[in-house]
C-alpha cells in the first residue's frame, strides 16, 4: 500500500500539464474520488478508481483540495477528485417559514448553501434521513422540496 | 508493503488523531482504559485528551490509573456544550493535541475524548482524522433508530456495555443489528470495556489501527 504524505502541487498547474495530458493518453491517470467531506481528513484510507488501496497522512498544516496531485512519475499520476455533491433544494412558502426553515437546519448542523429565496441542504449521509426530519414542515405546506435537487454547484 | 512517498523536506505528518464522543456515561473513558493496554502492547505510543465541562475529571481518573505516564493526558475544559469545542470552534483541542505532539515527538496517536453530549454530536475533521461515536445498551433499544447525526456520521459506531443487556431488558444482538442497518453497512462494533470478560476493544483498536495508522492487522 502506498502512502502519500504530501501534496505535490495542482493538477491544473502548467507546470504539470505536459505530463498529465502524456499519461492520460495513456490510461496513466489514476482517480482518489472523495466526498466534501473527506477533503477536511488529513488522514484517510481507501481506494482508488483503479483499486489501488492507498492511504493519506499529511501534516496539519497541509488540506486536500479537488484536483491535488498526490502521485506524479514517468508512468503515473493520481489525482483527487470531489464526489459531485448531493443537495436537497428548499423553498420556505414565506418570511415566517424561512426564518423556521433556518432556524431548524442550524438546530441540527446541516451544511447549507442560499440560492435567491431558497435553501440548499447538503445530503451528507442519506437523503432519507434529511426527508424524515423535515417531514414536519414539508406535511404543514410551509416548505417545499423542489425537484432540481442534484443541479447545484 | 508499504511504500511512503514524501516529498524531501516535506514536514512530518504527525501522530493520528482520533475522536471519541457519545452520550454522558456511555462508557468512553472506560473504553480508553481499556484500549490503552492494547496499545501498549502494540508498541503504540499514545496520547490522551479529555473534555469536561468545567473539571478535569477524566483526565484526572487517567492519570491517576497508573496505565499511562500522567504527563500524556491533558484536559481540556470546554466550560460551554461540549459539542462547541469539537466541532465549531475545535481550537482549544487542537492547542492541546499540539502540545501534546510537541512535547512527544515519537507520538503515533492522540486520542481526544468530548465530554458527554447528545446524539447530534459531532467532530470537525479538522481536529480529528477519524472518530467513533460510543453509546450503550442501557440507554434503550431504540437508539440506533434515533438516527442521530453521531451515530450516522461517525466512522466507527462502538454500542458498549454488552453486558448490562439482560438487566436493562434489551437484546444486544437486535440493537446491533439495527445500527448495522441505519449506518448501511458503515462499521458498528459491540463491546465491553469493564469487569473480568472484556470483549470487542481488540477489535476497535483493529479498526484505529487499519484506518489511521495504516498498520497491517489480521482481517
Ligand atoms: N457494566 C458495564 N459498565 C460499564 C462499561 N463501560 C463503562 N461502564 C460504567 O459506566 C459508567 C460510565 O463510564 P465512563 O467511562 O465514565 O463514561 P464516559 O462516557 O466517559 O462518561 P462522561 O465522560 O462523563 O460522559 C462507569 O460507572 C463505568 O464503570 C461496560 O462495558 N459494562
Ligand atoms: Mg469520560
Amino acid at each position: 500500500m502506498d502512502i502519500y504524505t504530501s501534496i505535490l502541487g495542482a493538477a491544473d498547474a502548467a507546470e504539470h500539464h505536459d505530463r498529465l495530458h502524456h499519461l492520460a493518453h495513456h490510461h496513466a491517470v489514476d482517480v482518489l474520488r472523495l466526498s466534501r467531506a473527506d477533503l477536511a481528513r488529513r488522514r484517510l484510507r481507501t481506494r482508488t478508481e483503479a483499486g489501488l488501496e492507498v492511504a493519506i497522512a499529511l501534516p496539519r498544516e497541509q488540506k486536500l483540495f479537488e484536483g491535488a496531485l498526490l502521485a506524479l512519475t514517468e508512468d503515473r499520476a493520481l489525482v483527487v477528485r470531489v464526489e459531485t455533491e448531493h443537495w436537497l433544494r428548499l423553498a420556505p412558502r414565506d418570511t415566517a417559514a424561512a426564518l423556521r426553515l433556518g432556524y431548524f437546519c442550524g438546530n441540527l448542523h446541516w451544511r447549507v448553501r442560499f440560492e435567491q429565496a431558497h435553501v440548499l441542504v447538503a445530503v451528507e449521509t442519506d437523503a432519507r434521513v434529511y426527508l424524515e426530519r423535515l417531514e414536519g414542515l414539508l406535511a404543514e405546506g410551509v416548505v417545499t422540496l423542489l425537484p432540481d435537487a442534484g443541479a447545484a454547484k | 508493503m508499504t511504500r511512503i512517498s514524501e516529498m524531501p523536506d516535506s514536514p512530518a505528518p504527525g501522530p493520528a488523531r482520533v475522536g471519541i464522543g457519545g452520550p454522558v456515561g456511555s462508557g468512553k473513558t472506560a473504553l480508553i482504559e481499556a484500549l490503552i493496554p492494547i496499545f501498549v502492547e502494540r508498541g503504540v505510543e499514545l496520547a490522551v485528551v479529555t473534555n469536561d465541562l468545567v473539571t478535569k475529571e477524566d483526565a484526572r481518573r487517567l492519570q491517576a490509573g497508573g496505565l499511562i505516564d500522567p504527563r500524556r493526558v491533558v484536559a481540556v475544559e470546554a466550560g460551554a456544550c461540549p459539542h462547541t469545542v469539537i466541532r465549531e470552534d475545535p481550537t482549544l483541542n487542537i492547542a492541546a493535541a499540539d502540545d501534546l505532539e510537541a512535547r512527544f515527538p515519537g507520538l503515533d496517536l492522540i486520542l481526544i475524548e468530548s465530554g458527554g453530549d447528545n446524539l447530534a454530536s459531532t467532530f470537525s475533521l479538522d481536529l480529528v482524522d477519524w472518530w467513533m461515536f460510543v453509546i450503550d445498551v442501557g440507554q434503550g433499544d431504540d437508539i440506533p433508530r434515533k438516527r442521530g447525526p453521531g451515530i450516522m456520521l461517525c466512522d466507527l459506531l462502538v454500542v458498549n456495555k454488552l453486558d448490562l443487556a439482560p438487566h436493562v431488558f434489551v437484546d444486544a444482538q437486535a440493537i446491533l443489528a439495527e445500527a448495522r442497518e441505519v449506518r448501511a453497512g458503515t462499521p458498528v462494533i459491540g463491546c465491553r470495556c469493564k469487569g473480568a470478560q472484556i470483549e470487542g476493544v481488540a477489535e476497535i483498536a483493529d479498526a484505529i489501527m487499519r484506518a489511521v495508522l495504516f498498520r497491517q492487522v489480521a482481517a
